[in-house]
C-alpha cells in the first residue's frame, strides 16, 4: 500500500468519503453542500481558513507596532506625568530591582505575544510545505498557542485595573494610554489568528509528508 | 469496499483565482493598518517644533517631564537638556506645539517659574509640588518665527502683549526704586517698575515702567511722580503726620504719579518724567517746568536785597505764585540822575493768580495794574526769624504811596515796591556775633588760669591756711561785742529816735506848709519862665548825649578785654611779688588789730557813745521840727512876693504887646517844658532811643 512505510495505518473521514457537519456532527457523504439536519454548509476542508488565520496575524502584528512604541501608562503625581511604555515599565521595574516582576511583565507583553506569532506563522506555512516538527508536537504547538493566547491580557487587565482604582486626582491618577488598546487588540487579533486555524490542515500536511 | 476517488475532488478545487478566493477577512489588517498608519501620522503632525532656549542655569528643569506653558496651559515639553559649546550657559530644547510655533518670534520671552517668596507675596506656589515649568508670553501678532531664545533669570514684568505704555523714569536716589515696585495712582496700582540702571554719562538713575491699559492714558504733561517708598514723617503747623502708602510700597519702594495741574497733553510711550522725593516737591516743581506759561516782571527795591536769591517765592497772601528768577542791578533814571537799584525779575504764574486758564501776558499785566492802583506792591520779607533768606511779598497796602504799574517799562513791566519792616535783628544780632568773636577769649582764660594758679600759690601757704582760725576768733569776738548788753540796748534807743522824728514830720505835716509851700512852688512854675534859654540848649544837650551813646557804642571792647587782661597781668604781679605773698600774713596782723578795736570798743563804752549820738539826733530833730514851724512864715512870704509879681504884670495892662509876648513866651516855655518832659518820659521808657539817634 501507499502508507506501507507507516507502522498503522487509519481512515480519515475523507478517505471514507465523508464530510461531517462541524455543527451538528452528522455525517453526509461527500459532495454534500448543505447538511440535512442543520442546513449549515458542509465543507471537509475550511479552503478559507489560512486566509483568516494570515489576515488576523497580520492585523495583530499590526498593532502589536503601536503597542510597543506608545505608552501603555500615564501616571500622573503631583502634577508630573510620566509614561510608560511596555517595555520601558519592564526596565524600570528591573531598576528598581523588581527582577520577578519585571520578568513577569517583559514574558506576558513581549515574549508571548511575539511567540505567538511566530508559533501560529510557523504553523500556517507548515500546511503547505514540509516541515522538522512532526505531526504531534504541531498539534501541542496550536494548542499551547490557543491555551495561552488569553493570557497575553494580563497587561491590559492590569492596566484597567490601576485605572479604575487609581483617580486621587492632583495626587496620583493613571490613565490608560493608546497602547493599551493597540496591545488588546493585538492580542484579541491572533487569538481569533488561532481560532481560525483549522487544525486538521495540519494532519493533512501531515499526511502529505508522510505519503 | 469501493470509495470514491479523492484525487478528483482535490484537482476540481484546486487553485481557484487568488483574487475570488480572497477572504473579506482581510480588510481587519488592512484597517488595522489604516488605523496606525493614521496614528503614527497623527502624532508625526502633532509633533510640535523643536526651540532652544539659553538659560544661565537649569534648575529644576527635567527633560520629558518639565512643561513649557503659554497663560498657564501646558503647550510643550522640554526634551533635553544640555549647554552651549563653551558650556557658559544651559540650552534647553523644548518641542511646543505647531499652532503656538508661528507665535514665537522676537518678541517671545520665556523664563522659568519656581517658587518665589517677596514683600509682593509667594508666587509659584503650585510648583513646590509639581515642579519648575518654563513660561512664555508673546504678543497675538504672529511674526518671522525664531527657534533659539535667550530665557530670562525672572518674569517679565509687563508681558508682551499687554496694553500699555511704558515711560522712562529718572531718580538720583536709586535706593528708593527697586525692580517691580508698583506704580501707583491714588493709591491703585496701575504699573510696575522695571529693574533700575544708572546711566552711563550721568549719575542719574533711569528706571523704566510700564503703566497698564487704561491708565496709562492718566499721563500727559501736567503729570508728576514722586517716591511713595518707606513713610514720611512730618511735623507742621496742623500737627503731626505719618504717612505710608501700603506694606508693599514700604518695603520694595514705589512711586506714584498724579496730574499736577489741568490740561496737560498726552504724552507718547517711552516720556521721561522725573521722580521726585515726596508729593510736595512734585507739586512744588510745577514751576519748574512751567515757567514757560509765567509772565515776567521786574521789582525794584529801595533797600538790600541781601538774602533774596534765584528761586525765592512770590508769594500772594501767604500763596505761592511765582519765583524770583534772577537779581539783578539795574540803572534808573531819576530826578537826580542815574542811580544803580538792585531789581527783581519775578516770575509771576497767571494759573496761581487765579486767572483763568490760558490767561495770557496781557491778561496778566491787566490784572497786575488793577491790583497795583489798588495797593498792591512788592515788598520783601523773611521767611523765619533767623533765616536770612528772603521771599518777595505782594502785599495790599491801603496807605501805599500811590504808583502805577510800569506796565511799558524796558526790559520788563516794573512793579511798584514798598519798603519793608525788615527787623535789623540779624544784622544787629550777627554784630554782636562778630564783636564776641572777635573777642581774644583764649588770651583772658589764659591770664585767668595763671592768675588763678598764682592765687592758689597764694592759698597754699601756710599763713594763709592759718587765716580761718584767725578770722573765726575774730567772728567770736564780734559775736561777744553784739551780745553785749549796751549794743542791745541801742535798738531801743534808735527806736525812741525815730519814733521822735516821726512826730516832727507829723507836726511839719499838720501846719499848712505843705499846701503854702505848694503854692509857692506854682509861683516858682512861673519862674522856669528863665528856662526857656535853657530849654533851648536841649537839642544840643541831646546831640550830645547822642554823641556819648555813640561813643559808648564805639567804645572798643577789644579794648576792654585788653585792660582786662592787663588788669589780670598786674593783679598777677602784685599777687606774684613777695609782698603779696606776704599779704596773708599782713591781713592777720590787720586782723588782729581789728579785734583789738574791737575789744577796745567793747572795753570803751563805745557803744554808749553811740546812744549819746542818737540822743543827739533827737535834739537835732526837735531843731528840725522848730524850723518847720518857721516855715508857714516863709512861704506866706513868698506868696506875697508872688501876688507883687501879679499885680506888677496886671499893671501891663491885658492888652500891651508886652502882656501878650510875654503870655505867647510863657506858652512857648510851658510847651518846651512839656517836649522836655515828654522827651525825659520817652528817655525813661526806653533808653535805647538814645543809642538809636530817634
Amino acid at each position: 500500500m501507499e502508507n506501507a512505510g507507516r507502522p498503522q495505518e487509519f481512515l480519515t473521514a475523507r478517505r471514507a468519503g465523508l464530510v461531517g457537519c462541524r455543527h451538528c456532527g452528522v455525517a453526509h457523504p461527500a459532495g454534500t453542500v448543505r447538511c440535512s439536519r442543520c442546513g449549515s454548509a458542509l465543507a471537509s476542508r475550511d479552503t478559507r481558513s489560512l486566509q483568516h488565520v494570515w489576515a488576523w496575524l497580520v492585523a495583530g502584528m499590526i498593532a502589536f507596532v503601536p503597542a510597543n512604541i506608545y505608552p501603555m501608562l500615564l501616571t500622573t503625581t503631583f502634577g508630573k506625568t510620566a509614561e510608560n511604555t511596555i517595555v520601558g515599565g519592564a526596565i524600570d521595574l528591573l531598576l528598581h530591582g523588581e527582577i520577578a516582576v519585571a520578568g513577569i511583565v517583559f514574558f506576558a507583553s513581549v515574549v508571548i505575544p511575539i511567540g505567538k506569532f511566530l508559533a501560529i506563522g510557523y504553523l500556517a506555512l507548515s500546511v503547505r510545505r514540509p516541515t522538522a516538527i512532526r505531526g504531534h508536537s504541531r498539534q501541542r504547538l496550536y494548542e499551547v498557542v490557543e491555551f495561552i493566547g488569553r493570557w497575553s491580557m494580563i497587561d491590559v487587565f492590569v492596566v484597567a485595573i490601576l485605572t479604575a482604582l487609581v483617580q486621587l486626582n492632583f495626587v496620583a491618577a493613571i490613565n490608560p494610554g493608546i497602547a493599551a488598546i493597540c496591545f488588546a487588540l493585538s492580542v484579541a487579533f491572533t487569538m481569533v489568528s488561532a481560532l481560525s486555524f483549522d487544525p486538521k490542515t495540519l494532519w493533512d500536511a501531515y499526511e502529505a509528508d508522510t505519503a | 469496499m469501493t470509495g470514491p476517488a479523492p484525487a478528483d475532488l482535490d484537482v476540481t478545487q484546486a487553485r481557484p483565482s487568488f483574487w475570488r478566493n480572497l477572504s473579506l477577512v482581510w480588510l481587519v489588517p488592512v484597517i488595522a493598518l489604516a488605523v496606525s498608519l493614521g496614528l503614527a501620522w497623527n502624532s508625526f503632525a502633532q509633533r510640535g517644533v523643536l526651540i532652544e532656549i539659553t538659560f544661565a542655569n537649569a534648575s529644576g528643569i527635567l527633560p520629558g517631564e518639565t512643561t513649557l506653558r503659554f497663560r498657564d496651559v501646558t503647550i510643550g515639553t522640554v526634551e533635553d537638556v544640555g549647554f552651549t559649546p563653551d558650556l557658559a550657559s544651559v540650552v534647553v530644547k523644548a518641542r511646543v506645539n505647531k499652532e503656538v510655533a508661528p507665535f514665537l518670534d522676537a518678541d517671545a520671552q520665556f523664563w522659568v517659574v519656581s517658587p518665589k517668596v517677596s514683600a509682593r507675596g509667594i508666587t509659584g506656589l503650585s510648583t513646590v509640588l509639581s515642579g519648575v515649568y518654563i513660561e512664555g508670553a508673546w504678543d497675538k501678532v504672529a511674526g518671522t518665527p525664531l527657534r533659539s531664545f535667550i530665557g530670562r533669570d525672572a518674569p517679565p514684568l509687563v508681558q508682551p502683549g499687554r496694553e500699555g505704555k511704558r515711560i522712562t523714569l529718572i531718580s538720583d536716589n536709586g535706593r528708593l526704586l527697586s525692580e517691580g515696585a508698583p506704580v501707583f495712582f491714588r493709591g491703585v496700582e496701575v504699573g510696575r517698575l522695571e529693574r533700575p540702571r544708572l546711566t552711563v554719562s550721568t549719575d542719574m538713575i533711569v528706571v523704566d515702567a510700564f503703566i497698564e491699559a487704561p491708565h496709562d492714558r492718566r499721563m500727559n504733561t501736567a503729570t508728576r511722580f514722586w517716591d511713595t517708598s518707606g513713610f514720611a514723617v512730618s511735623l507742621s503747623g496742623a500737627g503731626l503726620s505719618v504717612d505710608f502708602d501700603s506694606l508693599s510700597s514700604l518695603v520694595a519702594g514705589g512711586v506714584e504719579f498724579d496730574s499736577i495741574y489741568e490740561g496737560g497733553t498726552p504724552v507718547s510711550p517711552g516720556y521721561v518724567y522725573t521722580v521726585y522725593p515726596d508729593e510736595s516737591d512734585a507739586r512744588k516743581s510745577l514751576f519748574l517746568r512751567s515757567t514757560a506759561a509765567s509772565v515776567d516782571i521786574a521789582a525794584e527795591f529801595g533797600e538790600s536785597v541781601s538774602g533774596l536769591e534765584p528761586g525765592a517765592d512770590v508769594r500772594l497772601g501767604g500763596l505761592k505764585v511765582g519765583e524770583v528768577v534772577a537779581i539783578a542791578a539795574q540803572v534808573q533814571e531819576t530826578e537826580f540822575g542815574p542811580e544803580l537799584r538792585p531789581m527783581a525779575r519775578l516770575a509771576i504764574e497767571p494759573d496761581r493768580l487765579g486767572l483763568p486758564r490760558g490767561a495770557g501776558r496781557e491778561a496778566t499785566l491787566d490784572f497786575l495794574e488793577t491790583a497795583v492802583a489798588a495797593g498792591l506792591r512788592a515788598q520783601l520779607a523773611t521767611t523765619s526769624l533767623f533765616s536770612r533768606a528772603l521771599v518777595v511779598d505782594l502785599v495790599n497796602l491801603a496807605d501805599a504811596t500811590p504808583a502805577t504799574f510800569q506796565r511799558d517799562a524796558e526790559p520788563l513791566p516794573i512793579l511798584p515796591s514798598a519798603v519793608s519792616n525788615l527787623p535789623d535783628f540779624t544784622a544787629t544780632a550777627e554784630g554782636v556775633f562778630e564783636r564776641i568773636n572777635a573777642l581774644p577769649v583764649e588770651e583772658l582764660i589764659e591770664q585767668a588760669i595763671n592768675t588763678l594758679a598764682s592765687v592758689e600759690a597764694v592759698a597754699r601757704k601756710d599763713s594763709m591756711l592759718a587765716l580761718p582760725d584767725t578770722v573765726v576768733a575774730l567772728l567770736e569776738d564780734a559775736r561777744a561785742v553784739v551780745n553785749d548788753e549796751a549794743t542791745r540796748a541801742l535798738p531801743g534807743e534808735i527806736r525812741n529816735a525815730v519814733g521822735d522824728l516821726r512826730a516832727t514830720v507829723r507836726e511839719f505835716d499838720d501846719s499848712e506848709a505843705i499846701a503854702k509851700l505848694v503854692g509857692a512852688l506854682e509861683q516858682v512854675d512861673s519862674v522856669a519862665t528863665n528856662l526857656a534859654q535853657a530849654s533851648q540848649n536841649v537839642p544840643t544837650l541831646v546831640e550830645e548825649l547822642q554823641a556819648v551813646a555813640q561813643k559808648a557804642n564805639a567804645l572798643k571792647a577789644e579794648d576792654l578785654v585788653a585792660a582786662a587782661t592787663r588788669m589780670l597781668d598786674s593783679a598777677e604781679q602784685v599777687i606774684g611779688t613777695e609782698a603779696a605773698r606776704a599779704l596773708p600774713a599782713s591781713l592777720n596782723a590787720a586782723l588782729d588789730q581789728v579785734r583789738g578795736a574791737l575789744s577796745e570798743l567793747r572795753d570803751g563804752g563805745a557803744v554808749e557813745n553811740a546812744n549819746a549820738t542818737m540822743a543827739s539826733a533827737r535834739d537835732a530833730a526837735d531843731a528840725l521840727a522848730e524850723a518847720a514851724a518857721g516855715l508857714p512864715d516863709l512861704s506866706a512870704r513868698l506868696g506875697r512876693l508872688a501876688a507883687q509879681a501879679e499885680t506888677l504884670l496886671a499893671a501891663y495892662g491885658t492888652r500891651s504887646d508886652f502882656n501878650k509876648e510875654t503870655l505867647s513866651a510863657l506858652r512857648e516855655v510851658r510847651d518846651a517844658a512839656r517836649a522836655v518832659s515828654q522827651l525825659a518820659r520817652a528817655l525813661e521808657r526806653d533808653p535805647g532811643l538814645l543809642l538809636r539817634g530817634r
